[in-house]
């Protein structure tokens, strides 16, 4: 077996929260506490579990924007928690985001070719302007969006075609990994699947690993090769994707499946 | 005679000088202890059904352009402010999505409910604090006797939310209003609320309409279901007799859009396209620009109601060919 | 341009009292620059033989006690008014704005100096422009320095407050996640957002330094004597009030319909505006 794209030990991200009055001590909030995880090169790994569990977190800490407390994270060999900001910021273009509100998420006061052009200039993957533009249409395209909204701002746009946006902000990189944190959750759920079909796709095309970062099981499992239960800033189970929805073994993981409200038992004659 | 009847309802949101209308012209009913579930897509219209049921417009720029409203046999839109404010939160009660923002912060549960039942009924302080106390215990909030004076910060979201239901609950309604009550919550929360709320209308003979995005939640819990799609009901149906014979092109959507847990889908069929702004025009049916089996027809004119089944409705031109 | 048209009709639309202040300022701009042409008199013009003259033909308003024409001296008050309040509006907002700015973005720097714009905003806003001013010599740049000082204090406190909300958006994750520096981050994402709010702050700036102006001069602190402006015509004739009233009517009443037009087109560019940041801006 190759060597992991990315490899998780022991991550640790406490929080502190002030706590009001003059004598009470501060809180500590451990909102990842000790978790270790690969990623393979081409794999898609979901992270699931409830509100508060500590699942984005663990995503935000990857992409540098929580810090660590302890532990490592290996990006191709190298510490990524470690390393100074600026010996970071190379490794962004590798390490993309896509986020969960899609009103958000993009710079209400830039085109969105701007939007989509700050990342080629900032890495100089484009040299000049018409070649920026030219690749910025083409990402539009490959997201199913036409090109010509490039001109446009996100007011213009509904939430599914601004999250095609936010996903063509982070494939214009051609990142190596990308970190996927509720990117459908907002969305309404005829568009919610047409999106999610579009990640798939490009993953699938473009063999970008994935770090797939959701409350919904049903989403999980349709996107995933491999889950990872999380509770309390654990994980509590990881495995192939079809040994945890097909014959989960944490307690936790179990209830979370019998929780699902499921249209199934109606659905017989379908 | 029906618990709460809707007759061609006609809402519409003044926008800019104009009135663009949100809900065009739905009808249903519910009948005593009975579940009706209303789902659709952001925009369809479906929360603003409950608000208007409720008499929560006044003061918005949203208005209701026609149709009746009947609780009780009684014409709700004939009432004056004072006969309303006698219904609701007694025979007629809601709770909506966010519970924190439907509590206020500042006061302890425990008075909340019971000014509310102080409100609508002649009874003492005392026995309206015990009252309280009953209802959280009812509701399964542990230690009622000492939470009854905790404050909505002090609660998790899913112990809000029952506090919610137990307020709404209070006076023993006739009717509950349910608007996307567990959407803010965890799904292990969300089944116990769900569970709750079923068990309670078991036991009170509560009729429930519960408005949800989430055809899931819908399937698990209504005795019959109305699926809106841009301010119309597309289809409805008795819960079991919908999911047998689908006979709507936008439920069928629906239903092929959500990624199900239990088996492997490769791609999923979703519906192609975006849901409408409310201020674009679409000739003939609504659905007809995202429908896989849009004909000439769809485009010119709008479908008339269908009768499928007995109870079972569909606003498509095809219908009868749409059900397997 | 017709960008900005749409959006000051939109503000403006169905605010009556908001619309009538905004074509008073544009009468005063006019004014300003038009003045020469205006003018009747030359406004620093001695007439000995026409001495507090009451209003009528030619002094319309009248003349002061050295004879000079009052109209004209009010048209040229309106210069006046309008270089000190943009002036003012300049100093405050580049200097209070840069420092509320970046004491928001580096927290751990900022901290430090926030604390100084507090022990400034402990003084009352004319009891430090007093202050200030003593140190200065009386002209027209150190009058709209020291103006501009005063209220960059809470121009500081305001963007502050709205950069740390902007830091946070999800938007500025996304911008250091594509790799963006410091400067892209403050001066791409977060000032642009910030435009609106600061044009409602100007708004409240350009007010209220007319006051602190008219305060100054009438205190003998602010311009030079000799210089039309209304708030040293109100200072140099207020002993004649019994007089001639009409001397002290005209320059106080501009500056009072002025103060009060510019509230007025505050007020409304502050309801029309994001209301993320409706809060901030309490007036200054």
């Amino acid at each position: 077996m190759s060597a992991p794209l990315l490899s998780v030990r022991d991550l640790k991200t406490h929080f502190t929260v002030k706590q009001p009055g003059l004598f009470s001590d501060d809180r500590i909030v451990r909102a990842v506490d000790g978790i270790s995880f690969d990623i393979e090169p081409g794999e898609v790994l979901s992270l699931v579990g409830e509100s508060g569990c500590g699942k984005s977190t663990v995503g935000r800490t990857l992409t540098r924007l929580e810090e660590a407390t302890s532990g490592v994270a290996e990006f191709e060999g190298q510490d990524i928690l470690q390393m100074p900001p600026a010996a970071f910021r190379p490794l962004r273009r590798d390490i993309q985001m896509i986020f969960q509100d899609p009103f958000a998420s993009l710079n209400p006061r830039l085109t969105i070719a701007r939007t989509l052009g700050e990342p080629l200039f900032i890495h100089k993957l484009a040299k000049s302007r018409e070649e920026a533009r030219r690749k910025i249409g083409e990402t539009l395209e490959l997201v199913g969006m036409d090109p010509a909204v490039m001109s446009r701002y996100p007011h213009e746009f509904s939430g599914g075609q601004r999250q095609r946006i936010g996903i063509a902000r982070v494939m214009i990189v051609e990142p190596k990994l990308v970190i996927a944190d509720e990117a459908v959750s907002a969305l309404d759920v005829s568009i919610q699947a047409q999106v999610l079909n579009l990640i798939k796709r490009l993953q699938r095309k473009s063999g970008i690993a994935m770090l797939f970062i959701s409350h919904d099981l049903g989403v999980v499992r349709h996107i995933s090769d491999r889950v990872a239960v999380m509770f309390k800033g654990q994980i509590v189970e990881m495995g192939d994707k079809h040994q945890i929805f097909e014959a989960p073994k944490h307690a936790y993981t179990q209830e979370l499946l019998s929780a699902i409200p499921r249209v199934a038992s109606h659905r017989e004659a379908v | 005679m029906p618990l709460l009847e809707v007759d061609n309802l006609e809402i519409a949101i003044a926008m800019r000088g104009q009135l663009l209308p949100v809900v065009r012209g739905i009808s249903f009913s519910v009948d005593e202890g009975e579940t009706l579930g209303i789902v659709g897509e952001s925009g369809c219209g479906k929360s603003l059904t409950s608000l208007a049921i409720m008499g929560l417009l006044d003061g918005t720029p949203v208005r209701i352009t026609g149709g009746d409203i009947r609780f009780e046999g009684q014409d709700l839109r004939q009432l004056n402010r004072r006969e309303r404010r006698a219904i609701m939160g007694s025979r007629m009660a809601m709770i909506f999505q966010e519970p924190m923002t439907s509590l206020n912060p500042v006061y302890r549960i425990g008075d909340q409910i019971v000014e509310n039942l102080r409100q609508h009924q002649k009874i003492s302080q005392k026995a309206a604090r015990a009252r309280a106390i009953e209802l959280l215990e009812l509701v399964r909030i542990p230690e009622p006797q000492q939470r009854v004076d905790s404050y909505p910060h002090q609660m998790s979201g899913g112990q809000r939310q029952r506090v919610m239901i137990a307020m709404a609950l209070s006076c023993d309604p006739k009717l509950l209003i349910a608007d996307e009550p567990t959407t803010a919550l965890d799904v292990t929360v969300q089944k116990e609320v769900l569970d709750l709320m079923a068990d309670l209308q078991e036991r009170m003979g509560t009729a429930i309409v519960l408005i949800s995005h989430d055809l899931g939640v819908i399937a698990e819990t209504c005795d019959k279901v109305a699926v809106m799609y841009r301010g119309k009901i597309a289809e409805a149906a008795p819960t079991d007799d919908l999911f047998a014979r689908l006979a709507h092109p936008y439920t069928r959507g629906l239903l092929n859009s959500i990624p199900v847990v239990d088996r492997d889908v490769e791609w999923l069929e979703a519906i192609p396209g975006r849901v409408p702004g409310i201020d674009e025009d679409i000739e003939g049916c609504a659905f007809h620009p995202r429908c896989p089996r849009a004909q000439d027809i769809c485009r010119r004119n709008e479908p008339k109601q269908h009768r499928i089944g007995n109870e079972h409705t569909s606003h498509c031109h095809f219908a009868e060919e749409a059900a397997p | 341009m017709t960008a900005v048209v749409q959006q000051v009709q939109d503000i403006f639309a169905g605010r009556r009292l908001a619309s009538i202040g905004l074509s008073w300022l544009i009468l005063i701009l006019i004014v300003a620059i038009a003045a020469p042409l205006i003018a009747p008199f030359d406004p620093y013009e001695i007439d000995p033989i026409a001495r507090l003259s009451p209003p009528g033909w030619p002094h319309l308003f009248g003349t002061d006690h050295f004879g000079r024409d009052t109209f004209s001296r009010a048209i040229y008050g309106a210069r006046m008014t309008v270089l000190i309040g943009s002036g003012s509006v300049i100093v405050a907002l580049l200097t209070g704005g840069l420092i509320g700015m970046l004491s928001a973005y580096f927290t751990r720097a900022g901290n430090v100096l926030m604390r100084g714009v507090d022990v400034l905003m402990a003084f009352p806003a004319l009891l430090l422009a007093l202050v200030l001013i003593t140190l200065l010599e009386r002209s027209v740049v150190n009058t709209i320095i020291v103006i501009g000082i005063v209220y960059a204090t809470t121009t500081a406190r305001i963007l502050y407050g709205m950069t740390l909300k902007l830091k946070r958006e999800v938007f500025v994750d996304a911008a250091i996640c594509s790799g963006a520096g410091h400067g892209s981050i403050l001066f791409r994402h977060i000032l642009p957002n910030l435009l609106s709010p600061l044009l409602v702050q100007a708004s409240f700036i350009f007010a209220f330094a007319q006051l602190q102006a008219a305060a100054l001069d009438f205190l003998g602190l602010g311009l030079p004597a000799e210089v039309p402006s209304w708030g040293n015509m109100l200072a140099e004739e207020r002993i004649y009030i019994t007089r001639a009233p009409w001397l002290l009517l005209f320059p106080g009443a501009l500056i009072i319909l002025s103060v009060f037009s510019m509230n007025l087109v505050g007020d409304a560019m502050r309801d029309s505006i994001d209301p993320r940041f409706k809060d901030d801006i309490a007036g200054v």
